[in-house]
């Protein structure tokens, strides 16, 4: 099980990022997200896996400055 | 340490106004020349106009200064002022100081916003802003005493030089066995030896029992400080309470205020965590989008930017409450405690270092070549201990840097320093120098502009490379962010009124990363809101970071949702509260606007604010150098095929380096057309009669000025 924001979704073995995004289908442009402390950007959404019990969270970023 | 003698030079007693509705009704001035105290009254006309905070001391600026003015002449005045809003204890990010003054590295008005309880302070003791004039002999501390409702100015003798030690110093003199009652203004030792000192303002930190440091970095504000005679200026309140500010609707404050703070609570911890790590979250962020400073702006990423990341930062840092204003929610102002220099008069002592934020993590490490957190910790620490802004000296040290690896000056310029890239040791010296004004660093503390003449005629050095990678516009260093491949951070950049500095206008994330603004028109359209919205956080005594730092969960749904309009609204309900004078999002750029023009226009007092000062060096447009291209060749060469359609086919690198810089500053430049029609102002930059009697800031003085250069 993974929570994204809160909510809970089913894990599979080598799930990436970029699979979890599809699967929430949520069309916002994220550039970042977090899986517990740790940042990825967009670069790497196809490669970083999203481990087992973890928490995810899509950061809007629109920040800065 | 020399016992510290204080000796009465002039004392006012004054009565102290209430509040109301958020403003004191008065501002209070100071002559250093002649120890003259008074008190000057706030028109209702210049709450009209002029709002607050940023307003007010453009305002009192623009009467204490003529056209030719200089930074070092006793009429230059600084000003310090709050807002209307500030000193709210319950709304996130309500205790901004902003300082303004003539800038020793630009010539011109500069603006530097700070946390702290500076701000709140003097205005509950009775003054919307602070304007000093005049120069002293003696070391001078100013004290506004708003308990003892005395103005007093004191020669205090034996005071150390160091920001951080004056500060506990006075805090403890004036706090009488109550510390949080005090905030302290104060420089350091570089600031009289450079151009580009900063101001501390300090706020005490209860958990830790010390006096904590923030910075109005921005100009040499510190060299103004420290060129007057002035030790430091003190504010002394008592408790701090929502109803100090007499807001007209007291429920209503406190309702949005909940709302905002709320929310904060809640979003933070799933978003940026600015209670956590601050700003420091930005690091590997702008790194993986190629927007990471390093090496001179050269680049905009490096393998070992995550060993300065947030992540290690998370572990230095100290835990605990960091909010720089009371009852901030947000609370990004972290530190590192028990640091120990391994250099300078510090070193091998435990030091309490308030940083490093994204900028000094960026100016002082990455871009110097350096991804060691400990070595970017001791540059923050000695930094704000000698009173010097992070930006302009890591920006300045990069500068020399990249002309000692191109061998443009060499170790007989630099006193037997090896400056590469990288070089730690170097850096630190450098810093120590500043402090001292002695050797290489007395040169880079001068900034980089004044570098560029150094190196072109005492050194011999072709000034037009110099000129391509010395990043400053307007005389001031950019701040950390690589704008080449986002047209719209170019301009907020280069069309920025005080010089390249991101607090007006950070697009480059919404423009470059999200593509929120494909087109030329958005891109201008964006170049008038977002300077125009940041100002009012200025006018305000507002901290800009509650706004788009933590967003709403569903901010992404709605149709701009780089404005965070939601926030906005709670902004106008805020200052409808405070104030009672009813306002909407429209109103908020209208007010920013007035002050907007009116400095764009006291810059042109100053012999400034024209077409031609908005240039930047190409370094900030695109790639200067062969090596440049060929880093990101593959992005270079779609974009002439794609963009610019240019047939790439045979030509060298060279050749292509020479037309993608024509075609990127012919697009700047159209840019500057475009913004510049948005904003209402003519093709060279300067405001029409038509703006400002649309916003009604025609006065006589502001014709004259219009009319001296041909706009009549």
């Amino acid at each position: 099980m993974v929570r994204v924001d809160g909510r809970e979704f089913f894990w599979r073995e080598g799930m990436t990022v970029a699979d979890l995004l599809k699967e929430l289908g949520d069309p916002y442009p994220y550039a970042v997200v977090r899986i517990s402390d740790r940042l990825i950007s967009r670069s790497d959404f196809d490669k970083a896996p999203v481990p087992n019990d973890s928490e995810v969270f899509l950061i809007p970023l629109i920040s800065g400055g | 340490m020399a016992e510290v003698k204080v000796k009465e030079i002039k004392t006012l007693n004054y009565a102290r106004l209430a509040i109301q509705k958020g403003y004191a009704n008065q501002t209070l001035y100071v002559d250093l020349s002649d120890s003259k105290i008074s008190i000057k009254p706030v028109s209702e006309k210049m709450k009209e106009i002029f709002v607050g905070g940023k307003g007010f001391d453009l305002w009192l600026l623009w009467n204490a200064v003529q056209g030719h003015t200089r930074w070092s002449d006793p009429e230059n005045a600084l000003c310090i002022a709050c807002g209307p809003l500030g000193g709210t204890p319950i709304y996130p990010g309500s205790g901004k100081s902003i300082v303004t003054s003539i800038s020793p590295t630009t010539g011109s008005v500069m603006d530097s916003n700070v946390g702290g309880y500076f701000g709140p302070y003097l205005k509950f003791s009775g003054f919307d802003g602070l304007e000093i004039q005049g120069k002293t002999e003696v070391p001078t501390v100013i004290l506004i005493d708003g308990i003892s409702q005395q103005i007093r100015i004191l020669e205090v003798t034996g005071l150390p030089e160091d920001a951080h030690a004056i500060s506990e110093i006075l805090t403890n003199h004036f706090g009488r066995g109550k510390p949080r009652n005090i905030s302290v203004v104060s420089t350091g030792p570089g600031a009289k030896h450079t151009l580009i000192g900063c101001l501390n303002f300090s706020w005490y930190d209860q958990k830790r029992s010390r006096s904590r440091l923030k910075q109005a970095g921005r100009g040499g504000l510190g060299t103004v400080f420290a060129d007057k005679g002035l030790k430091a200026i003190v504010a002394r309140w008592d408790t701090v309470a929502v109803a100090l500010n007499n807001p007209t609707d007291e429920a209503a404050l406190k309702k949005v205020a909940k709302l905002h703070s709320q929310e904060i609570v809640e979003q933070d911890p799933k978003q940026n965590q600015m209670s956590n790590v601050g700003t420091a979250h930005l690091v590997t962020i702008m790194n993986d989008y190629d927007l990471l400073p390093t090496h001179n702006f050269r680049y905009g990423q490096h393998p070992q930017a995550p060993n300065v990341g947030m992540e290690v930062y998370r572990l230095l840092f100290d835990k605990g409450y960091d909010g720089c204003w009371i009852g901030c929610t947000l609370a990004c102002s972290h530190g590192v405690k028990d640091f120990v220099p391994s250099t300078g008069p510090y070193k091998g002592r435990k030091v309490f270092v308030d940083g490093p934020e994204y900028e000094t993590i960026a100016g002082c490490g990455s871009n110097l070549g350096i991804f060691d957190p400990f070595h970017i910790v001791e540059m923050n620490f000695y930094c704000d201990t000698f009173g010097l802004d992070t930006i302009s000296v890591g920006t300045s040290i990069a500068f020399a840097m990249e002309c000692f690896e191109m061998g443009l000056i060499n170790e007989t310029h630099t006193g037997g320093m090896d400056l590469s890239f990288g070089n730690r040791v170097s850096t630190l010296e450098l810093l120590h120098q500043m402090a001292k004004g002695e050797g290489f660093g007395k040169i880079v503390g001068q900034g980089v502009r004044r570098m560029k003449e150094v190196f072109s005629k005492a050194y011999g050095i072709d000034r037009a490379i110099l000129e391509d990678i010395g990043m400053e516009a307007k005389g001031l260093e950019f701040s950390e962010y690589m704008s080449k491949e986002s047209l719209a951070q170019q301009g907020g950049y280069g069309l920025a009124l005080k010089g390249p500095q991101h607090d007006e206008a950070w697009l480059i994330f919404v423009d470059m990363v999200h593509n929120f603004m494909p087109t030329f028109e958005q891109k201008a359209e964006a170049l008038h809101w977002f300077p125009l919205f940041r100002t009012w956080f200025g006018l305000c005594g507002l901290c800009k970071l509650p706004w788009n730092d933590i967003v709403p969960a569903d901010n992404k749904l709605t149709k701009e949702p780089a404005k965070v309009m939601q926030h906005v609204q709670w902004y106008a309900e805020y200052f409808s509260a405070v104030t009672g004078r009813k306002i909407g999002p429209d109103d908020m750029i209208t007010m920013s606007e007035r002050v907007y023009n009116f400095q764009r226009i006291f810059n042109l007092k100053m012999g400034f604010g024209r077409r031609e000062h908005d240039a930047i060096p190409y370094r900030a447009m695109g790639p200067v150098t062969v090596e440049e291209y060929e880093s990101r060749a593959d992005r270079y060469d779609q974009q002439m095929k794609d963009v610019y359609q240019v047939d790439i086919q045979g030509k060298d690198t060279a050749e292509k380096v020479k037309i993608l810089r024509k075609l990127r500053e012919e697009r700047y430049d159209q840019l500057k057309d475009a913004v510049y029609g948005r904003r209402g102002w003519t093709k060279d930059g300067i405001p029409t009669l038509d703006t400002v009697r649309r916003l009604g800031i025609d006065f006589p003085e502001v014709l004259e000025v219009l009319k001296a250069h041909g706009v009549a």
